[in-house]
């Protein structure tokens, strides 16, 4: 009955050097004498194949070539994987202690494969179309073990197999992609399960395992670094290994135009937290650099301002209630929103100056016109001075930041390009372009690409060296603007004003700064342009937090105010902010 | 060239524009009621970074360039070219142009900058795409031209005129014709130089000699062919013309300056006359030919310079209706500001009006062609402003003025009254109008 499939097959077995072959039922050759199977298995004639249907039209030596040219195939997560240790490598460089790559890094990512099923799973997220084949899986084990960092992967004794995969047609995928599942990356289903990696998402989630280690880096400071350039982002695809060849689709996914903003990684990482079902963060207590209470220390360091307002910044945060580290620590249970430690300081300073200051355009400069008069020594720290040297600085900054902005070169050396028909004309273009920078070059006698200056912590440089910004005034009094209350410090100005309230839907409403900037006073207006050059972050959303900041300080001395024994500052701001809507001035 | 480098370049560095270059401000959103032109360096929302990034350059080198900081601009025109590199096709072509236009104004003024820096971006930028191939190349061979390098301007333009790209090069055909007349142009530099050395070293009959005709040949086809599309072509046809007068083919080079001249399909062009009038000149035509000729050009340009060489030659005409044509012909002529002050013209005027006075009719004559200046002549010639300048200028020209006045303008009403010091003529006094 299988006699027309083995009669021709003439060779002898091995155990028994008999000629009688049969088909197994699972279409293998065996040995009716002895039963041994041998590898060789019938000729399956599709009846449905009909030529030219399938994409495979030719016997194609498609893979065959990549191998020979010395590539391999590669799952889009290798990549990115690549890029996050290249990432990390470079944080760890910076100053980052290793823990954060060893400890909270590695596990935050392997926990990501697990949960968004591309890895450490039974049933991973693919096309029904990959059949897992023998011979190719003992490579792709053998790389995905090279790649992981020191720490072994206990516990996982199931290496991903499932990742070792290759398509059955694969011709077709390599003529879209250098990698294996760039084609099934991109596609709608997987899109729209929102698991699946992008460049964004590393960020986000370099920041999550910085926050999980508590390291001082805030994601103002990471995304400023991506920008400078001291964390690969722009063209991090080209550090991956020789082997992995990208090409085509691959382009989509890791070529980037923009680096993100700061809202866009926040909202990233909010996501994969929930995504990942992380437990209770590491507590962020006083004593950690990331709580306000020493982060706003830096900021005030970096903004110029009296190490005395420190003091005043601890107050109110413990007035709004925000000393607390709960509200600084995520838990999936208890406090769900990842805090925005940067902007929260930032918002902490300046409702503190608010309270001392006035910032409404009049109070302010009337407090350092008093200043003036009563400094001799010049020992007090004066307002209006501080704005005139932060103004000029600030503005120096930002034509420096223009400056470099202007210079910075997006493409990469070998661009990736979307289709074949494109390279082509992607390299010649780059060639031109190349030449008219190099006439320029040899013209302007200056080298390419902006220079990276050493990464700092700090945006100004305050003191009496060379290339400082501006004579330093951290060690200035603040005598000038507080007054002996009752045996108490108090500050001088007794006004405080607010925006108008209004009742918004808060998932609809952004932000109405827009509307309400031009009424705003202009100190106050450029004292949040000040932070927000710090921070690099858009002014609505550092006007968004201060409001938020002074809700909870209102609140909160609400709630106290029938303690009318406790000190009589508390009282008076109290009566002086119960109820009215609108502007108050006292 | 000039002209058509400011005409053809890009509009955006023309207009002017208010930079809401402020990163803080928010966009605003009521629309200005005022006619304010297009901001041009406006933040789109979803802007990426490398967009901002050149838009940011861009702004940065336009600066630079009105203020004329050329090394500035050169600085950062080393990081602008990336967008080229731009994936998106909507505004490649606009690119292209932008840079090419701005770097070659940046090697224009930049102090270093060399012929091989031309040549190299010229190259480059041809060959990055084929809407405005032919343009750069023309503009590459002028740029050469204009350097000296004429040898090279022509191997460009050869270049250029072998160049096929399909439909683009069929739809480019006026630009080709271009391309084909100054290579025409070039080759009659070339033939120029070659016969001053000829003469300079050979003893033989230039006219024998080969290569200047080949030049000449091959000239004269490209020059043929330009002049036979409407346009402006004074530098061609004199090129050629001068040829040809060398080599004796008046026929021709009548023909030439006669359809230049006639076409109705050539833009009105007072030039080409004043070239056939100065060669029929050279080779002796009859006055009647002549004055034909300087009588279409009266009518194009009745200022013009030559027409003094008409009135000439109505005067000197037997025919009576010549004579007055004559009249007509410089009344035109000091009807415009620049023949003011001209003693020619005047001298010509007096000089008719003298022959006329011979016929008895000569006062109706006058009076006709005056009647429709006698309004504002005397206001534009016989004031007594224009008295005390002649006199201290030009005695001569206040002479023959002062002896015209009466005659042109004869005097309606006398009021000795009204006899203010420095009149123009010392016994009459005409409605003149106060001294300006």
């Amino acid at each position: 009955m299988d006699d027309e499939h083995t009669a021709w097959y003439k060779e002898p077995c091995a155990l028994c050097s008999a000629v009688d072959w049969g088909v197994s039922d699972e279409g293998r050759f065996y040995c009716r004498s002895c039963h041994t199977v041998i590898e060789r298995t019938k000729e399956v004639v599709d009846s449905t194949f009909t030529p030219g249907s399938n994409r495979v039209s030719t016997i194609g030596r498609g893979p065959r070539n990549k191998r020979t040219e010395g590539g391999r195939q590669w799952m889009i997560c290798e990549g990115f994987q690549f890029i996050l240790r290249n990432q990390a490598d470079a944080l760890l460089r910076l100053g980052v202690g290793p823990s954060f790559k060893d400890e909270a890094l590695c596990e935050l990512w392997r926990l990501y494969l697990q949960k968004s099923r591309q890895a450490y799973t039974h049933n991973p997220v693919r096309t029904s179309r990959f059949k897992v084949r023998g011979p190719d899986s003992d490579s792709e084990s053998a790389a995905e073990s090279s790649v992981m960092s020191a720490s072994e992967t206990d516990g996982e004794t199931n290496p991903p197999s499932t990742i070792g995969s290759t398509a059955e047609s694969s011709s077709e995928w390599s003529q879209c992609s250098g990698s294996v599942d760039a084609v099934s990356y991109l596609s709608p289903r997987l899109r729209r399960s929102r698991g699946l990696m992008s460049m964004k998402k590393t960020l986000a989630l370099i920041h999550l395992a910085l926050t999980w280690s508590r390291e001082p880096l805030t994601l103002s400071d990471l995304l400023r670094l991506v920008n400078e350039g001291h964390v690969p982002y722009v063209n991090a695809y080209e550090e991956l290994p020789d082997e992995m060849k990208l090409e085509g689709k691959d382009a989509l996914l890791f070529r980037v135009e923009s680096v993100p903003s700061h809202q866009l990684v926040h909202k990233e990482a909010q996501s994969l937290v929930l995504l990942l079902q992380l437990p209770a963060f590491p507590p962020i207590s006083r004593q950690t650099l990331l709580h306000p209470a020493l982060l706003s220390l830096r900021y005030l360091t970096d903004a110029n301002l009296p190490d005395e307002l420190h003091p005043w910044v601890c107050r109110v945060m413990e007035r709004a209630g925000m000393a607390d580290q709960t509200l600084h620590t995520f838990d999936r249970l208890s406090h769900p929103v990842l805090p925005l430690y940067d902007v929260q300081a930032a918002a902490l300073i300046i409702v503190t100056m608010k309270l001392i200051f006035g910032l409404d355009d009049h109070a302010e400069w009337d407090l350092s016109n008093q200043t003036g008069d009563l400094d001799d020594s010049g020992n007090l720290f004066n307002l209006r001075r501080w704005y005139r040297l932060l103004r000029a600085a600030l503005t120096r900054a930002q034509q420096r930041r223009d400056h470099d902005v202007a210079r910075k070169q997006w493409i990469a050396e070998n661009p990736l390009s979307s289709s074949k028909r494109d390279k082509r004309v992607v390299v010649k273009r780059k060639r031109i372009a190349e030449q008219v920078q190099i006439c320029f070059q040899k013209l302007s006698r200056g080298p390419a690409g902006g220079e990276r200056g050493d990464p700092s912590s700090f945006r100004f440089c305050w003191g009496d060296e060379d290339g400082a910004d501006g004579p330093s005034l951290h060690h200035k009094k603040l005598s000038g603007v507080l007054t002996l209350q009752h045996n108490v410090l108090t500050p001088s100005n007794s006004t405080y004003w607010h925006p108008a309230l209004r009742a918004c839907n808060p998932r609809t409403c952004r932000s109405h700064y827009s509307d309400v900037e031009a009424t705003l006073p202009r100190t106050f207006v450029w004292l949040l342009q000040l932070f927000c050059f710090l921070l690099d972050v858009k002014p609505a959303f550092l006007y968004e937090e201060v409001l938020k900041v002074e809700r909870r300080v209102i609140n909160s001395t609400a709630a106290r105010s029938p303690e009318t024994k406790t000190g009589t500052r508390t009282r008076t701001r109290a009566q002086r902010r119960t109820p009215q809507r609108g502007q108050e001035t006292g | 060239m000039e002209d058509l480098e400011t005409e053809t370049r890009c509009p955006e560095d023309l207009e002017d524009d208010n930079d809401s270059s402020d990163d803080n401000s928010t966009k605003r959103r009521k629309k200005s009621n005022l006619l304010l032109v297009k901001p041009m360096f406006v933040e789109k929302p979803m802007e990426t970074g490398f967009q901002q990034t050149t838009r940011i350059c861009l702004e940065q080198i336009r600066e630079a360039l009105l203020h004329h900081r050329w090394q500035e601009a050169a600085e950062y025109m080393a990081y602008y070219p990336q967008i080229l590199e731009n994936t998106s096709h909507s505004k490649a072509q606009q690119n292209k142009e932008v840079i090419w236009r701005i770097s070659t104004e940046i090697l224009h003024h930049h102090p270093n900058s060399k012929i091989e820096d031309y040549n190299n971006i010229y190259e480059r930028m041809k060959h990055s795409g084929v809407k405005h191939y032919l343009m750069i190349c023309l503009e590459h061979s002028f740029h050469l031209m204009l350097s000296g390098h004429i040898e090279d301007a022509k191997r460009q333009l050869s270049l250029a005129e072998g160049w096929r790209h399909g439909k683009e090069s069929a739809a480019q055909y006026q630009r080709t014709k271009l391309i084909h007349a100054y290579r025409g142009l070039l080759d009659y530099i070339i033939w120029c130089d070659k016969k001053v050395t000829h003469c300079n070293t050979d003893l033989s009959d230039p006219r024998d000699s080969q290569e200047l005709q080949n030049y000449f040949r091959q000239a004269s086809v490209n020059l043929k062919e330009i002049l036979k599309s409407p346009g402006v072509w004074d530098s061609f046809i004199l090129s050629y013309v001068e040829m040809l007068e060398f080599y004796e083919d008046h026929e021709e080079a009548l023909q030439i300056l006669n359809d230049y001249a006639y076409d109705n399909t050539f833009p009105p062009n007072p030039n080409a006359h004043v070239f056939l009038y100065q060669y029929l000149k050279q080779h002796g035509t009859s006055d009647r030919k002549l004055m034909k000729v300087l009588k279409n050009l009266h009518v194009i340009v009745p200022s013009h310079e030559m027409m003094l060489d008409y009135s000439s030659f109505l005067l000197q005409s037997e025919k009576k209706s010549d004579l007055q044509k004559a009249l007509g012909v410089v009344l035109e002529m000091l009807d415009f500001a620049c023949w003011r002050s001209n003693l020619d013209a005047w001298k010509r005027l007096k000089a008719i009006i003298q022959k006329l006075q011979l016929q008895e009719d000569w006062k109706d004559v006058v009076s006709l062609k005056m009647a429709a200046r006698k309004d504002w002549w005397p206001a534009l010639h016989f004031t007594s402003f224009h008295a005390s300048k002649d006199s201290e200028e030009n005695p001569e020209l206040m002479e023959v003025k002062a002896s015209l006045t009466k005659i042109l303008c004869p005097v309606t009403k006398i009021d000795r009254r009204h006899n203010i010091g420095n009149t123009y003529c010392p016994t009459i006094i005409c409605t003149y109008l106060p001294n300006a």
